[in-house]
């Protein structure tokens, strides 16, 4: 760190040109950054060189500073930042070593190229069977009750109705190719929230309580200043936020294959927030959130440790609580939790925990697959005690079940209250 | 890109703030008390000049650190507070049309001639921040502060980023305001969503630290001049202690200036178990947080474990 202070770093004297010094610097240590997850980009190299030159690197902590400032763009990667800079400029590594040689071995801090980022499209590892886009007409239970006469659109009707016995199959029994066809058929679900009343307003010309003082003044001056027609706004509508907490520990494993699709089909149409939990939280969004569905799911694989583990539900609640639900995402919003409820948790916490949730949210539903079960009792700790705050409690388990889902979510919270509520 | 409007700050900035350490001490004379991460950045963000995104815990003075910006280069801040929903209307500008009524029918009455240009003058004009801080004359830049950008809409966000990189706004009945000053621009974000990547590609970055328990006793000695001085220390080690417990709303400086206020107001000179039972409301504002810190116990609190 102190051999930063010799001069050479850092062309003091041009003032008006960027020093090739600082350039090199910037591009290397970029470079070093983005191989350990960090997205970057060309132009933020420039922009570190310019900054280098405002604020020259004497020491390590204006150093430290200014490529923090200019580099990172979110709290979760100044981890990864200050191991790669510490492992960069404790003079382990020289920057220059990054400079066109894109085939060196990773650094230390720094994670194998593999990690999906931003700037990586390819898909990383395949973590689950790849999904075959397959026509219609060889899915499974396609038996030649299909009308060759039938417009295309309508072959996809009638073919789903030969998937009846998909349909009804639960996700723990299909078979490996049935599950690929499962998660097309999954993904295209459109899950829809109910609708809150909005802040801003539209103009409609039938009466509203509200007159648009300024729609109406606008609207008077083609007729001479007379407010001949009166122009009202109403509060426009909008959809409810849609949060899905799913659960991939062990106990669900059979499940979890299709539900991620669900998750996935849900954040590219409904804008969903989807995370995923088992010992720790983990936010699925942003990986679910590209178009192709195979990366979605190696992305997501990718980005988590914590499959087929156990469950710590409370934990995992409180954790997304603390970090979204409070800051806002949570507030007034749809929250589907999808767990079959086996925790490791004290029960007391699940309860409190769930208790806080139900404060911020608008409604929460509960999806668990294992509910369908005859002799099925919610007395697993967790479960029992989560029960007492969740609005709906569906089982979801296939793809007919998810149909139960899907008005859950629909539902406005009166129509919850109706059974205890006389009208 | 603001920074494609400029390259470089103008001569009077740059001699008012010629390097970090410079910016650190005027901050201080303005009596904000940042660390040098911040003023790295604040620094960068005016000298690039660059718009930078403040975030990091709600109560670390992320606001404050704009309105001390404006304050070091004496130029005015101009405040957009983001909210979900909000549009050009309110945060560019808009025609004020009852005032433009009001002219047409004045002038009627008058028998006067009004001309439409006229009509659609600047004095018909109602001015919203952003708009504000493109028109501001300088001499220096002004400070513009979009409050909360998380809470506005993705678009929004867009709309006012291709605002800024323009460095000017079109009005049709007007024509084309373009910024003699761009104003130097300050995001701040809670998180309650991930910002557009196109908005932190272009902008600087910087996550305000949860201070220490020696800085928060120096903000609260500025803020409440007339406090004794170990109660100060005291308090922030003891809303310190408190941030160590798992709580739903744990208390930031806001409450640590509240709660030495309010003793204070109480004569309390010593932090000690019963001034503090006294003054639990100032620091937790949580049934389950207070259930908490009781437990505890109000010695726990003031570090006295004998």
């Amino acid at each position: 760190m102190a051999d930063l202070a010799s001069p050479g770093l850092v062309d003091r004297s041009g003032a008006g040109r960027t020093s090739v010094e600082a350039a090199a610097l910037a591009v290397g240590f970029s470079a070093a950054l983005r191989r350990a997850g960090v997205p970057s980009s060309p132009d933020r190299a420039a922009r570190l060189a310019e900054a280098l030159r405002l604020v020259p690197p004497h020491a390590r902590d204006p150093l430290y500073w200014t490529c923090r400032v200019v580099l990172v763009s979110s709290r979760e990667q100044v981890p990864v930042f200050d191991a790669v800079f510490d492992a960069v400029f404790a003079g382990t590594l020289d920057p220059a070593d990054f400079r066109g040689d894109q085939n060196a071995p990773p650094s230390i801090g720094a994670e194998p190229r593999t990690r999906p980022t931003a700037s990586d499209n390819r898909p990383a590892v395949a973590a689950e069977p790849v999904l075959l886009p397959q026509p219609p007409a060889l899915t499974p239970g396609g038996d030649g009750s299909i009308d060759p006469d039938a417009p295309e659109r309508d072959t996809i009707l009638v073919t789903a109705a030969a998937e009846e016995r998909l349909h009804q199959k639960s996700f723990a029994d299909l078979a490996p190719d049935e599950v690929a066809r499962m998660r097309q058929l999954v993904r295209r679900i459109a899950l829809a929230t109910p609708e809150r009343v909005s802040r801003r307003t539209r103009k409609t010309i039938w009466s509203a309580p509200r007159l648009d003082l300024r729609r109406t003044a606008r609207a008077a001056q083609h007729t001479g200043g007379e407010p001949v027609r009166l122009v009202y706004r109403r509060r426009r509508t909008r959809l409810r936020r849609l949060i899905l907490l799913c659960d991939v520990s062990g106990s669900m494993e059979p499940y979890t294959r299709v539900f991620l699709s669900l998750l996935q089909g849900a954040v590219a149409a409904a804008e969903a927030e989807a995370f995923i939990f088992s010992t720790g939280l983990t936010r699925l969004t942003r990986q679910l959130a590209v178009r192709d569905p195979d990366q979605a799911l190696a992305r997501a694989a990718a980005s988590t440790q914590d499959w087929a583990g156990g469950t710590r539900l409370a934990e995992s609640i409180r954790h997304f609580t603390d970090t979204w639900g409070r800051r806002g995402l949570a507030r007034g919003a749809v929250i589907v939790i999808i767990s079959d409820g086996w925790a490791l948790d004290d029960p007391d916490s699940v309860r409190t925990q769930m208790a806080r949730l139900r404060r911020l949210a608008y409604r929460i539903v509960w999806v668990n697959p294992r509910k369908v079960a005859l002799d099925y009792q919610p007395v697993v700790g967790g479960m029992a005690a989560a029960l007492p705050f969740v609005d709906a409690f569906v089982s979801g388990h296939s793809y007919a079940a998810l149909a139960e889902v899907a008005a859950a979510i629909r539902a406005d919270r009166s129509d919850t209250h109706e059974n205890t509520r006389t009208r | 890109m603001t920074g494609a409007a400029r390259t470089g700050a103008e001569d009077e900035v740059r001699r008012m703030i010629p390097d970090v350490p410079a910016l650190l001490d005027a901050l201080d004379a303005v009596d904000y008390l940042g660390d040098e991460g911040l003023a790295t950045a604040m620094f960068l963000a005016v000298r690039l000049p660059q718009p930078i995104l403040l975030e990091g815990e709600p109560g670390v003075g992320k606001t404050e650190a704009a309105k001390a910006l404006a304050r070091v280069l004496d130029t005015p801040l101009f405040r957009l507070q983001c909210y979900e929903g909000i549009d050009a209307g309110e945060a560019l500008y808009e025609w004020n049309y009852p005032r433009q009524l009001l002219g047409i029918r004045l002038a009627e009455a008058r028998q006067a001639n009004l001309a439409e240009t006229e009509l659609f003058g600047p004095e018909y004009l109602l001015r919203r921040p952003l708009l504000q801080a493109i028109e501001h004359r300088g001499p220096r830049p002004a400070v513009l502060l979009l409050d909360e950008i998380d809470r506005a809409d993705a678009e929004f966000e867009a709309f006012t980023f291709e605002l800024l990189a323009e460095a000017a706004v079109t009005i049709p009945e007007l024509g084309t305001v373009r910024a003699t000053h761009p104003p130097i621009v300050i995001l701040t974000s809670n998180r309650t969503r991930d910002l557009h990547d196109a908005l932190t590609r272009r902008c600087l970055y910087h996550w305000i630290d949860y201070p220490t328990p020696q800085r928060i006793a120096e903000i609260v000695r500025r803020r409440v001049p007339d406090s004794a001085a170990p109660i100060a220390l005291q308090a922030a080690s003891a809303i310190t202690r408190l941030r160590s417990l798992d709580l739903a709303k744990p208390p930031g400086i806001a409450e640590a200036i509240d709660w030495v206020s309010a003793l204070s107001v109480l004569g309390v000179g010593q932090l000690d178990a019963e001034g503090v039972d006294q003054t639990w409301g100032s620091i937790l504002k949580n049934r389950d947080d207070l259930d908490l810190a009781l437990g505890r116990g109000a010695a726990w609190l003031v570090g006295d474990h004998g």
